[in-house]
């Protein structure tokens, strides 16, 4: 059962000639369900959060949050959601336990209710012993929990996540991957937005690749990867003569695609064992030298390059 | 209304604890007050002390009593003005030769010594048609506060009702003249008789306190005048700064992230709102009691005070959310709004008092909230009562009112 359903969701700034930031997006996300939004910045993903946020009118189209439409009764949706915004987003001369205190009086919790769940969620952020500290002396990493705990207060049906690990050291971020995988196993609901495809692979259980405002490919990791089939990555680099090197490779037999990406070239092939011996003469026969081979299983990293013809962080 | 709280408790606590701000919002307004109050020369209450004034009277009679009237000369006219009981309290005059008199000033025992030159009189007194020339010096030192300009406007005030009643004299004598006496005869007569009445009755300055609702109302120190002016100035300062949280919250993402919670934007702007409101409410008590502590200032009466604050805090809140609305920066909100209230301040007599009604000033300030607020706490200075502050209250109030629902208008289109 799908507790968030987008329907050809689009947002415009400024029509009709202003830029199309989201155009046309659909997609649901069923109860207890990670699903991530994954593409490269400026691809529309934190503009689709704002709109399922409330925080944007859509141009187009709706969505129903817990069966509540963004557009006509964003009260309700506002109600069933929580939101980390991408950035830090708390009060820095205030301490941990005011930001939670405070931002549990928005969300309309009071009296004892409230400081049991700032309790709660304190734990959870395992932030009890400096909860009276400002959050001016924090680190990067312990300002993320508190942003993502402020958003846990009132114990939300969906959890949407802008990117909540830009910019922190690999020990936060494990830490906050850990605790969003941990909140899927409790049963909450989490829309997921992210450029990392490492983290859409291992948190999502269905992700959405989207490009310039639009879905381009919706499914399961597996799924999406077969859409590059068997085919394999190959990263090459040579000591010179790259450009006409990428021509040369994209006639040899068993390559499928073949393009520069700022100094190297990269390819995808059939099959990898085969191809790349022929790869290696293509190349002495030109008079370049390979320096250097990286060969790389399907991945969501192919599948946006067969998809878009760019790399995903472009 | 818990949530409005919640948001105005919190901008109140990160305001207090905002030292900078606090300094611009209360310690600036009491330390201009402090210094003005010393520039006008005074000290403890800051009302205006005597100013002490050397006169040398080089002048020398040009009647004797043989002439019909008693001797006397015009310099000691002048002396007699400048002694007179109406100003005991604003001059202090002693008598000394010319050297002297310089040298207290010279040596800061007197801001003025006025010298009246030796043919003042034979010039007063002359009867040619080509009047000679003749200056009485004022030799003052500049660094001396205002005491030599309140000396030099006596003094002016003097020759010129002395000038006056040689012109009166000159036509006086054109009727005796016509009676049969010499032209001379007539105008020395005429002059002698004022000169002789004058001084301590001819020509002086009487102060008159102003009527307020039909009482005498009270006198006013300058202080308590300066330190009104400042506090209403430094009150839309005080509002525009806590205001501006909105934009430094828009920026920072809170704002942006307040408005996905469920509380409805209308009960978050009504919070930075009554923030606004209660941090300048806060910021007029502490200087209404820091005056009356330190520079022992009589507001008036508690109602009266009261009303004033909260109209003056209401339009200074009301004001600065109306800025803030329309800029898009913290930066532009200090720029625009800085301007804004420093106008606002020149034309409502922050800087100056309120001016005389009828004068165009009077009529610019009262195009102005500060001017406004600035008659009413005027008035509440001078003992008036909640009768004397009607329209100094509702007239701020309707700005107030108009003021923030420009600001409503200006903010449901920014966040809609």
């Amino acid at each position: 059962m799908s507790i968030v359903e987008v329907q050809e969701l689009r947002k415009q700034y400024d029509p009709p000639k202003g830029v199309l930031a989201v155009d046309g997006v659909s997609f649901d996300i069923a109860q207890g369900e990670i699903f991530s939004l994954l593409g490269p910045n400026g691809a529309g993903k934190s503009t689709t959060i704002s709109m399922l946020s409330c925080l944007l009118h859509p141009s187009g189209g709706d969505a129903l949050v817990d069966g509540h439409s963004v557009v006509t009764d964003s009260q309700a949706v506002k109600e069933a959601i929580g939101v980390v915004p991408q950035d830090i987003a708390l009060y820095p001369d205030m301490s941990a336990r005011e930001n939670l205190v405070f931002w549990g009086k928005m969300y309309g919790l009071a009296g004892g209710e409230l400081q049991t769940r700032v309790d709660e969620v304190l734990e959870l952020i395992t932030l009890v012993d400096r909860q009276k500290d400002r959050l001016e002396k924090f680190s990067g990493g312990m300002k993320r929990r508190v942003n993502i705990g402020v958003a846990l207060l009132h114990k939300p049906r969906v959890l949407y996540l802008d990117e909540p690990t830009v910019g922190i050291d690999p020990q936060s971020r494990r830490s906050i991957l850990d605790g969003i995988l941990a909140l899927r196993d409790q049963g909450m609901t989490i829309l997921y937005t992210t450029h990392y495809m490492a983290e859409a692979q291992e948190l999502s259980d269905r992700i959405g690749i989207v490009d310039h405002g639009a879905m381009i490919a919706v499914g399961t990791n597996d799924e999406l990867v077969k859409i590059v089939g068997e085919e394999a990555h190959v990263d090459l680099r040579v000591d010179h003569y790259l450009d006409g090197m990428v021509e040369r490779w994209a006639q040899v037999l068993g390559v499928t695609k073949a393009m520069i990406d700022e100094d190297h070239a990269v390819l995808l092939v059939q099959d990898a064992n085969e191809v790349l011996p022929r790869l290696f003469e293509a190349a002495a026969a030109a008079g370049s030298r390979i320096t250097e081979v990286n060969v790389t299983e399907p991945n969501l990293e192919m599948v946006f390059l067969h998809l878009t013809g760019r790399a995903l962080r472009e | 209304m818990s949530r409005i709280f919640a948001i105005a408790w919190k901008d109140l606590r990160s305001t207090m604890r905002n030292v900078p701000a606090l300094a611009m919002m209360l310690a600036a307004p009491l330390a201009l007050s402090a210094l003005l109050g010393f520039a006008f020369g005074g000290g403890g209450n800051f009302s205006i002390s005597a100013t002490k004034v050397a006169v040398a009277d080089l002048d020398a009679p040009v009647f004797t009593s043989s002439s019909g009237v008693a001797s006397s000369s015009a310099g000691q006219t002048v002396v007699g003005i400048l002694k007179s009981p109406q100003l005991k309290d604003i001059l202090q005059v002693s008598e000394k030769p010319i050297a002297a008199a310089r040298r207290s000033v010279d040596g800061g025992k007197a801001a003025a010594a006025v010298i009246i030159p030796a043919d003042f009189s034979s010039v007063i007194f002359s009867t040619s048609s080509t009047t000679p020339r003749t200056a009485i010096e004022l030799y003052e030192n500049p660094t001396q506060g205002i005491g030599g300009s309140i000396t030099e406007s006596i003094v002016d005030q003097a020759l010129l009702e002395l000038n006056g009643a040689r012109a009166a004299a000159q036509a006086a004598a054109a009727v005796a003249t016509a009676n049969g006496r010499s032209h001379d005869q007539a105008v020395q007569k005429a002059i002698k008789t004022f000169v002789g009445q004058g001084g301590s009755s001819g020509v002086a300055v009487v102060q008159r306190p102003p009527q307020l609702g039909g009482k005498k109302s009270k006198d006013v120190g300058i202080t308590g005048l300066v330190l009104a002016g400042m506090m209403v100035f430094f009150m839309f300062f005080g509002a525009s700064n806590v205001a501006r949280t909105i934009l430094t919250e828009e920026r920072n993402g809170t704002l942006p992230r307040l408005f996905t919670t469920p509380t409805p934007r209308r009960v978050i702007l009504g919070g930075k709102f009554a923030s606004t409101y209660l941090t300048v409410l806060a910021q007029a008590v502490i200087i209404v009691v820091a005056g009356r502590l330190f520079f022992a200032i009589d507001w008036g009466a508690l109602d009266v005070v009261a009303l004033l604050i909260l109209a003056a805090a209401a339009v200074a809140s009301s004001l600065g959310l109306l800025v803030i609305s329309i800029v898009r920066t913290p930066a532009q909100a200090g720029a625009i709004g800085a301007g804004v209230y420093l106008v606002l301040g020149l034309l409502g007599g922050s800087f100056t008092g309120t001016a005389q009604s009828g004068t165009t000033y009077a009529t610019v300030e009262r195009l102005t909230p500060n001017g406004w607020l600035l008659v009413g706490w005027d008035r509440a200075l001078r003992g008036g009562g909640a009768a004397d502050i009607v329209w100094p209250v509702l007239i701020p109030l309707v700005f107030a009112v108009v003021f923030f629902a420009l600001a409503v208008f200006r903010f449901r289109r920014r966040f809609a």
